[in-house]
């Protein structure tokens, strides 16, 4: 698989209306979904789009030949989203912060005991995920966390990519990606067991009690 | 490459993040060790179930009629 292959190295040159409107059509449905998952509404969403087009269609003239342009609208659709996130919030945005702890996949001391002996555990969970679940426990996810998954895992961008489109080091979008991840799929293993699938294969997750009424969890 | 180095790499291969010698390491390490294997192939599912998740979204109609008319006005 190669990172940022979706169409992600059109290059313009400085651009007319048509070139503008050609871009807003290949690449909306992406923009789109995105915004989707990060607004969490369809319609917010689709304000989020919409101010995203107009920013960039405002500042199309100054576009610079070779320049990734899907990457620069999903700088901007990210830009637009958090300003208007800070805006709307009197606190200060709340980023966990960017340590290093979750940044590798599995601490052998940690997780090892969940590899057990009867294969990978794990897989019994992502079976039983549906579409909807998964797009509810990203949707779950802490922003900065979510935007990193979702320009990684689902827009397909490389690190270095989303880097540039968050405005962040490479470091902090690896950190972010996998805690996001980490996050995530404790999520899909809380969504399985509220549904007492888990139950009967209880013995092979480190389960937090046994569940005797079927609402009884979580 | 032992299977602690394997798994802490193993996003990064999987991301397509790796240098071409490192992900060829870890990549014979997959092919050694059935546990590592198992938890790369169960990482490349979890991906894929993302991508496939959230893939469905089309923008509405009425946005891209919206953003037709708006961009005529300037």
């Amino acid at each position: 698989m190669t990172a940022g292959s979706h169409g992600g190295c059109q290059h313009v040159e400085a651009a007319p209306r048509d070139t503008y409107e050609h871009l807003i059509s290949a690449h909306l449905d992406g923009l789109y979904g995105t915004a989707r998952r990060l607004t969490r509404h369809a319609a917010s969403a689709e304000d989020l789009v919409q101010e995203t087009m107009l920013k960039a269609w405002r500042s199309f003239h100054t576009f610079q030949p070779g320049t990734n342009v899907r990457a620069w609208l999903y700088r901007i659709l990210m830009n637009t989203y958090f300003d208007a996130q800070r805006k709307h919030s009197r606190e200060p945005e709340i980023v966990p912060a960017d340590d290093v702890g979750d940044l590798y996949l599995y601490s052998r001391a940690r997780d090892g005991a969940a590899l057990g002996e009867s294969g990978n555990p794990e897989f019994l969970v992502l079976d039983h995920i549906l579409d909807a679940e998964m797009r509810e426990g990203l949707e779950a996810l802490p922003a900065p966390f979510l935007a990193a998954v979702l320009l990684v895992d689902v827009d397909g961008f490389a690190y270095k990519e989303a880097a540039g489109v968050l405005g962040i080091p490479v470091g902090t979008v690896m950190s972010r990606l996998y805690r996001g991840r980490h996050a995530l799929r404790r999520r899909l293993v809380e969504y399985v067991r509220r549904r007492r699938l888990v139950r009967q294969e209880a013995h092979l997750w480190p389960a937090p009690q046994a569940q005797e009424r079927p609402e009884g969890g979580a | 490459m032992n299977c602690q180095d394997c798994l802490d790499h193993l996003w990064q291969y999987i991301d397509g993040e790796l240098d071409i010698a490192s992900s060829d390491e870890l990549q014979r390490h997959l092919a050694q060790c059935r546990e590592c294997f198992s938890q790369a192939e169960l990482e490349r599912r979890l991906k894929d179930m993302m991508r496939r998740a959230c893939s469905g979204e089309h923008a509405p109609a009425r946005l891209r009629e919206r953003l037709a008319k708006i961009l005529q006005l300037y």
